[in-house]
This record gives structure tokens, C-alpha cells and sequence, in this order.
């Protein structure tokens, strides 16, 4: 056996909504643990004085720093209500097929609404 | 471990395309894959143009109307061919099932069949479902009571038995594990949907008396707790049953007692 081949899996198989939610999930996990130390580094760069902080700052309100953060304020809000479902199903609800599509787009679509309500209140709009 | 790409040797090819003979009308293209162990080439597509007029509704029809009239030479298991045996499991439009009860209407464009994703495959669409096998053993399905001796029937209420109700079905055709990402990557260690469904079943069942030596057995990280939600199982079954649901059943009942 040990010469014969594997099948072909992620390559070919088709996605669907839980299996978009759960790998985006991983992804959004990786890049807010990693966010995490670049805000505690954002902290201590007050402790550093004002010039460090200032620098900090002025690439935190140029564009690429914008795209940034809302991206930053995305990957949170998709998290937080992914977890939210995975909370219930660890409950044992929700596995219903169509349950699991129904939530499933529910946080998919709540992540960008979230951002967007996010972003407002934070630019003090609403 | 996590791998994306296919090994080398695993490399699908371009094979053959068998033109269509009948002038038929109504056609469509089949995308199968092809291995021959005995030829020592890497695997590949070949495409067979199938005349749909006379051809029934179901994959399985398309498949057999391959080898019966185009080429002789494809191989693939099947038998019932109403959803019973659960030999027929394949890949067909990206998605497992099986192939004697999917209608190929319900595939767009041309119809891909490949076989059960990862695993090492035997010949054309037959792929090695031994480690399966092996860890379905290791959960022990068999019923275990010791204390009502063997001649006696052992009673079981309406309630009781309700509770086997939707892991009883499975007829163990390894859809669901095999679409798995976790069985992908960790198909040695953890046991996949379907062994865990079927170690549900053994867990709930009121005659057995050994319920919580098989949890205590199932309970491990990487047995168990390999499972991330991610559905692809309950999709994927042909029965219309409920692996994911089973496993965190079996969480749920490890968190509370």
C-alpha cells in the first residue's frame, strides 16, 4: 500500500456555509491572538513618551492603518459570534442541517454588520 | 498532520476522452478518476461523453452504462444499488454520497466522481477503508452484559429504544468520515464520524452495562475532541443522519457526569 496514491480531498471538495464558518474561524483565531500582543505592544508604546506613541498613532489614522483596524474590528466581531454558536452547539442545539446553514449565515452576515456598528459608535457617528 | 497538497505520486493527470458513438442529442461529460496499480502511472482523469436518453436517473446508472458500453476496464464497488449496503459511497460533484441514490440531475455542469477523499487508493475508485475498519473495532460494537445470563431476553422500553433511533441506520459506508477535515489530517489518532456514531449507539443503549468504561475509553483529545463542528459529516450523509450531533452528545454526556 504504500505506493498508492491519495485521493484528491480539500482540492475537491465542495464548501459549504459550516465549513466556511468553522476554517474562518481558525484563521480569525490565529489573527487575534496575534493582534492581542500587537495592542499590548500599542499600551507600552505610552509608557515609552510621547513621541513613540504619537508614531504609533499617525500610522493607526493613515489608510493602510484604517484598513487595519476595521479589518482587526471584522476578525473580533466574526470570532465573538462564532463562538456564540459554537457555545450553543456545545450545548447540543443547533445541528439541524438547516439550523446549522441558517446560523451559520447569521454570523457570517452579523460579522460585517457588527464592524460596521463597531466603527460607527467608535467614530462617535451614532 | 496538516497537508494541503497532494504527494507527489498522487499527482492527477490528464487521461482519455471517449467521444460519444451514438450521436446522441443529450449529452453530457463524466470526469472519473483512474489508477491502475499494475501500470506504475500517476493517477488520472479520463472523460467519457455519455449519451443521458438512455441512460436512468441515478449516478450508479451512469457508471454502469460507462462500463457496460464504453469501457470495460473502470472499477468500483457496488452491490445493492438502493442505498443499503453503502458500497457505492464515492466523491460525485464534490460531495460524498452514495452513488446508487444520487440523481445526477442534481449535479451542475459536467459530473466529477472521484473516490473517498483521503484515502490510499486500490484501484480507479476504490479507496482502503482498513484503518476505518480497525478503529471501528477498537470501540468494541458489540453488546456487553454480564449480568442477565445469555439465555434470558433482555427488556428495553419504547423509550429506551427510541434513543437508537438515527445511529442504528448507519450502514458504515464511510461518507461521513472521509469528508471530514479532521479525519483528513488526523485519521490515525482520531476515530471520525462514523465510529463515533457507532460508539454513540453503544453508549445509549439501555441493555449495555459497560457505559461508562466505553466513555472513559472514547474520552481522549485526539479520539474525540478532534471534532470542530465543521458539518461536513451530516451533509455528506447518505441516510440523512446525524454524526456531529452524536459526538457532542457523547462531549455533553463527558462534561456531566
Amino acid at each position: 500500500m504504500q505506493n498508492n496514491p491519495l485521493s484528491p480531498h480539500i482540492q475537491i471538495y465542495k464548501w459549504h456555509i459550516s465549513s466556511l464558518v468553522s476554517i474562518t474561524t481558525r484563521i480569525t483565531g490565529i489573527i487575534n491572538t496575534i493582534v492581542i500582543s500587537l495592542l499590548c505592544l500599542w499600551i507600552s508604546s505610552l509608557l515609552l513618551g510621547e513621541e513613540t506613541y504619537k508614531s504609533v498613532n499617525y500610522f493607526l489614522s493613515s489608510f493602510i492603518g484604517k484598513f487595519f483596524v476595521i479589518g482587526i474590528i471584522w476578525s473580533f466581531s466574526f470570532q465573538m459570534l462564532s463562538e456564540i454558536r459554537h457555545i450553543i452547539m456545545d450545548l447540543g442545539y443547533g445541528f439541524d442541517l438547516k439550523i446549522t446553514k441558517i446560523t451559520g449565515s447569521i454570523v457570517i452576515i452579523g460579522s460585517f454588520i457588527l464592524t460596521i456598528l463597531i466603527y460607527l459608535i467608535g467614530r462617535n457617528l451614532i | 498532520m496538516v497537508q494541503i497538497n497532494l504527494p507527489e505520486n498522487s499527482k492527477i493527470q490528464k487521461g482519455k476522452y471517449f467521444k460519444d458513438k451514438t450521436n446522441s442529442k443529450n449529452i453530457r461529460k463524466v470526469n472519473i478518476y483512474r489508477w491502475d496499480p499494475s501500470s506504475g502511472d500517476k493517477p488520472r482523469i479520463d472523460t467519457y461523453e455519455v449519451d443521458m436518453d438512455n441512460c436512468p436517473s441515478k449516478v450508479l446508472d451512469i457508471l454502469n452504462k460507462i462500463k457496460n458500453e464504453i469501457d470495460p476496464t473502470i472499477t468500483y464497488r457496488r452491490s445493492c444499488a438502493h442505498g443499503v449496503c453503502g458500497s457505492c459511497a464515492m466523491n460525485m460533484g464534490g460531495k460524498n454520497g452514495l452513488a446508487c441514490t444520487t440523481p445526477h440531475s442534481e449535479i451542475k455542469g459536467d459530473i466529477n466522481i472521484y473516490p473517498l477523499p483521503h484515502l490510499k487508493v486500490k484501484k480507479d475508485l476504490i479507496g482502503d477503508l482498513d484503518g476505518l475498519y480497525k478503529q471501528y473495532k477498537s470501540i468494541e460494537p458489540w453488546l456487553k452484559n454480564k449480568s442477565i445470563s445469555e439465555s434470558k431476553e433482555i427488556h428495553q422500553s419504547q423509550k429506551d429504544r427510541s434513543k437508537l433511533d438515527g445511529a442504528y441506520e448507519c450502514i458504515m459506508c464511510a461518507c461521513c468520515s472521509t469528508s471530514c477535515p479532521s479525519y483528513w489530517w488526523n485519521g490515525d489518532k482520531y476515530l471520525g464520524p462514523a465510529v463515533l456514531l457507532q460508539a454513540y449507539r453503544w453508549i445509549v443503549d439501555s441493555r449495555d452495562e459497560e457505559r461508562k468504561k466505553r466513555l472513559e475509553k472514547v474520552a481522549d483529545e485526539l479520539k474525540l475532541y478532534r471534532c470542530h463542528t465543521i458539518m461536513n459529516c451530516t451533509n455528506a450523509c447518505p441516510k440523512g443522519l446525524n454524526p456531529a450531533k452524536a459526538i457532542a452528545e457523547i462531549k455533553k454526556m463527558l462534561a456531566t457526569t
